[in-house]
């Protein structure tokens, strides 16, 4: 069996919004699934969606060529305002491929928030989900900045 | 409103027992077993249940008579048997979260017997216990681990 890879990614932002705001771009589904979603050719379907501590979310990511990667999260930690960690375990097919803890800190900043997302992540499959998270998060990060153009 | 830190660490322990994989792996497996090493001090009065398999909780508490309270509070996430547990965890200090834990243990054969690698990857929050206390806290329990086993 391929040992463990294990990573610890982190990424920082800063959005004109309050810490409030930008904590329910987190806290509530509908603006998530505008914002996760990496590119428009990659859907999220939610299955479940459970947003407090000890609740789950169920969704499922689909690549344009019907991939999908089901994403499982536990809420662990839930401090409005000010921080959001939870445990995430992603299937592809019928294999596990990864679990993870996410950590999201926020702290205001004149008038604008720093976020901090700090990804600690046990890959089964070597590097792949490793880029996975990469490249998803960075992209939803970005994202997340529409959510406070207007 | 409260100063929140959150401080993010990695460690890695590597010990080498002089059994084979499955009777390691039977150490975390079953719940009796596990109860004998998996615990604090012998003075501490403490409880431990273990629903080993995937999506299984575990909980483990104790504390000085009188005293703190430490509660684990656990997840299984992935099992290979012989081979691979991965689980989340949470450690309590009375009602206070103090970290959230991500922790893999992979079992392989070796010359000697068996060799494991326990990798924890933890988020410590708001100052209350750091990785360097964890993971002498964590070498405690591997050495218990190595006393049942001998035994």
């Amino acid at each position: 069996m391929t040992a463990i890879a294990h990573a610890t990614i982190v990424m920082e932002r800063s959005y004109n919004a309050s810490p409030a705001r930008v904590f329910n771009a987190w806290s509530d589904v509908e603006a998530r699934k505008r914002w996760s979603a990496p590119t428009d050719a990659i859907r999220i379907e939610y299955e479940a969606a459970d947003f407090r501590e000890g609740g789950k979310d169920v969704s499922r990511c689909i690549e344009p060529d019907n991939a999908d990667f089901v994403a499982t999260v536990n809420y662990i930690e839930i401090r409005k305002d000010q921080r959001i960690v939870f445990a995430e375990d992603v299937v592809h097919g019928n294999k596990r491929v990864s679990a993870a803890l996410i950590s999201v800190e926020l702290a205001p900043k004149g008038d604008a928030t720093r976020l901090a997302l700090t990804m600690q992540i046990a890959s089964f499959d070597g590097a792949g989900m490793e880029q996975g998270y990469q490249f998803g998060w960075s992209a939803a990060l970005d994202n997340l900045a529409k959510e406070f153009s207007q | 409103m409260t100063q929140r830190s959150t401080t993010h660490a990695t460690f890695v322990i590597e010990r080498e027992y002089a059994h084979p994989p499955a009777k390691v792996f039977a150490a975390y497996a079953d719940p009796n077993m596990k109860s004998k090493w998996f615990r604090g001090p012998e003075e501490w009065k403490s409880t431990h249940t273990l629903d080993f398999r995937v999506g299984g909780k575990e909980v483990s508490s104790g504390g000085p008579p009188g005293g703190t309270m430490h509660k684990m509070n656990g997840e299984y996430w992935d099992i290979v048997e012989n081979e691979r547990i991965v689980m989340c965890y949470e450690m309590h200090l009375d009602a206070t979260r103090i970290s959230v834990s991500l922790g893999t243990t992979e079992i392989k054969p070796s010359a000697k017997g068996a060799k494991l690698t326990y990798t924890e990857q933890g988020a410590y929050l708001d100052g209350y216990d750091d990785a360097g206390q964890r993971e002498q806290g964590t070498q405690e329990l591997l050495g218990q681990l190595e006393t049942f086993l001998n035994t």
